[in-house]
């Protein structure tokens, strides 16, 4: 294998690892009220208005 | 009136960019009736080099995708961006820079394709000068976006805008390889690449555009709109992170699966279908996300016209993403690959999915944006009936004429020989050709009176004096 098929597989592995830990963090039991609480975000669109920080 | 919002955001640019995003679906499905009318009926290129089938295709193609579908994104994306941050976009001026400069790439594509000039790149046509603009254009948009992002108020980046970044990034990415040429003269260049590269990297940009202009893009619009529009939060947001990243991730994969059967290493297409049948799981888990959003409310569907562009579009797109994967399997691609099929897969999606979903967002932003209701509602629901029962009457002619087209080049008789030549199959063509140029004639119809509706519409709220109030009444609170 040359250089450049090291790299790519190398990558390609790494980002798939990355996208595994994506997946465990967005179905891990515990993080689901902290993630579930962003579906709101369109729907209170008004709430910035008051010119403060807001969210997790 | 949203006062409020008036003051706050910048929805000037867009309001223009939503207003021409009609005005070019009008435009491109017009193109695309007449060039499919002349496809059934070739009298209509009346020998005129310019009105040629091959020189308008590019320019249909152009004006849809890049025209409607990028003001459509640039309008949803500018308007959501500033709702989900709580902020204004980070530079005016340079939003105005790309409404503008976005406008002139249209122009120069209008002059310079039906004048043959082409560096003959599928979805990727317009020469190296109007190359360069894009790109110029596109990193404004995408640096607009990124510094809103950053001024943001929330300390969550709703997925609606990981969506967005995502189709912005890539795009940049992809555009400007797949560009990458020698230029000869001023109008005239030759891709860097060359033979089976060059077709690898050709495909590697054009199904990524479909993968990340007009889903990924289109998925940020669901993904905002639908709650919006439904009042409803996303039904699941962990569900949209899983979609989010496996689509990211899984996209970019999928080029080869166009260079099946070619000179292409026969590894990289396997690889390519097998992520395409991979896809189907996060494309289907997102497509029910969004469907399930109205779960428990599904009589707005009854009443809400704008709602039912946009679960119809949702239907369209869970069917696109199976027929795609399907396709990309070698023995059904060996039969569906160059025939009317392709035609009709990418046109689920692009009628179906992508200018369904960006027709919903584009009724529900000018009524947020022009602080008035639309001016007939009527006209909406015959604009959707319009839409839907055109894109099935077109959808269906290509799935009969390319199964029909697939199955007349393979035949062969007992001696070997082909049992069709291939004007036999052309001709076999022609009443479903003359049923998709049917099709189309009625999507545009459709189109046309969501253009008569909206220009009626902006009458009304210019009459009213709609957008003045919201201005002054959110001068006098501010005052106060």
């Amino acid at each position: 294998m040359t250089t450049n098929d090291w790299v790519g597989v190398i990558l390609t592995v790494v980002v798939f690892l990355l996208i595994l830990v994506a997946y465990v963090y967005a179905l891990y039991p515990k993080n689901r009220d902290k993630l579930e609480a962003q579906r709101f975000i369109p729907l209170d669109d008004d709430q910035f208005d008051d010119g403060e920080k807001h969210g997790g | 009136m949203d006062a409020t919002a008036e003051q706050k955001y910048n929805l000037d640019v867009v309001r223009w960019f939503a207003v021409m995003a009609v005005v070019y679906l009008v435009v491109g499905a017009s193109v695309g009736v007449y060039i499919a009318s002349e496809l059934a009926w070739p009298v209509l290129n009346f020998d005129s080099p310019y009105l040629s089938f091959g020189r308008l295709r590019p320019l249909h193609t152009n004006a849809v995708i890049f025209a409607f579908g990028g003001c459509t994104l640039m309008a949803t994306a500018f308007y959501s961006v500033q709702r989900t941050c709580g902020v204004r976009l980070w530079s005016d001026k340079m939003a105005w820079f790309t409404f503008w400069g976005w406008n002139l790439v249209i122009v120069l594509a209008v002059i310079t394709l039906p004048l043959g000039l082409t560096q003959s790149k599928e979805y990727a046509e317009l020469e190296w000068p109007i190359d360069i603009l894009i790109a110029v254009v596109w990193l404004s948009y995408l640096f607009n976006f990124v510094m809103t992002i950053a001024n943001r108020k929330s300390s969550h980046i709703y997925v609606s805008n990981w969506f967005f970044l995502s189709m912005m990034i890539m795009i940049t990415y992809l555009h400007v390889v797949n560009s990458l040429a020698i230029p000869v003269s001023l109008f005239k260049s030759y891709s860097i690449f060359s033979g089976v590269q060059d077709a690898m990297i050709q495909w590697w940009w054009g199904h990524n555009a479909v993968g990340f202009y007009l889903t990924a893009g289109f998925l940020g619009i669901m993904y905002y709109f639908v709650p919006k529009q439904a009042n409803r939060p996303v039904y699941s947001y962990r569900l949209s992170v899983v979609h989010f990243w496996a689509l990211s991730f899984g996209y970019v994969w999928l080029g080869a699966h166009h260079l099946q059967y070619t000179a292409l290493p026969d590894w990289t297409g396997s690889l390519g279908a097998a992520i395409s049948l991979a896809m189907i799981i996060p494309s289907w888990g997102g497509a029910l996300n969004g469907i399930m959003t109205l779960s428990g409310a599904w009589d707005k569907l009854r009443t809400d016209y704008v709602l039912r562009f946009m679960i119809m579009s949702l239907a369209f797109y869970a069917m696109s993403t199976f027929e795609g994967p399907v396709m990309s399997i070698k023995t059904v691609n060996a039969l569906s690959h160059y025939t009317d099929w392709t035609v009709g897969h990418v046109h689920s999606g692009a009628l179906g999915w992508v200018a369904m979903v960006g027709i919903g967002a584009l009724y529900h932003l000018i009524t947020r944006c022009f602080h008035t209701e639309m001016y007939s509602v009527k006209l909406i629901n015959l604009h959707f009936w319009a839409a839907t029962i055109g894109a099935v009457i077109y959808v269906v002619a290509m799935w009969v004429s390319g199964i029909m087209q697939g199955l007349m080049w393979r035949a062969y008789d007992d001696y070997g020989t082909l049992a069709y030549t291939f004007a036999e199959s052309v001709e076999a063509m022609h009443p479903y050709y003359a049923m998709r140029a049917v099709g189309g004639g009625i999507f545009l119809f459709g189109a046309a009176i969501m253009l008569y509706n909206v220009i009626m519409t902006v009458r009304q709220s210019m009459a009213e004096g709609c957008v003045e109030q919201a201005r002054t009444a959110s001068l006098a609170t501010a005052t106060a």
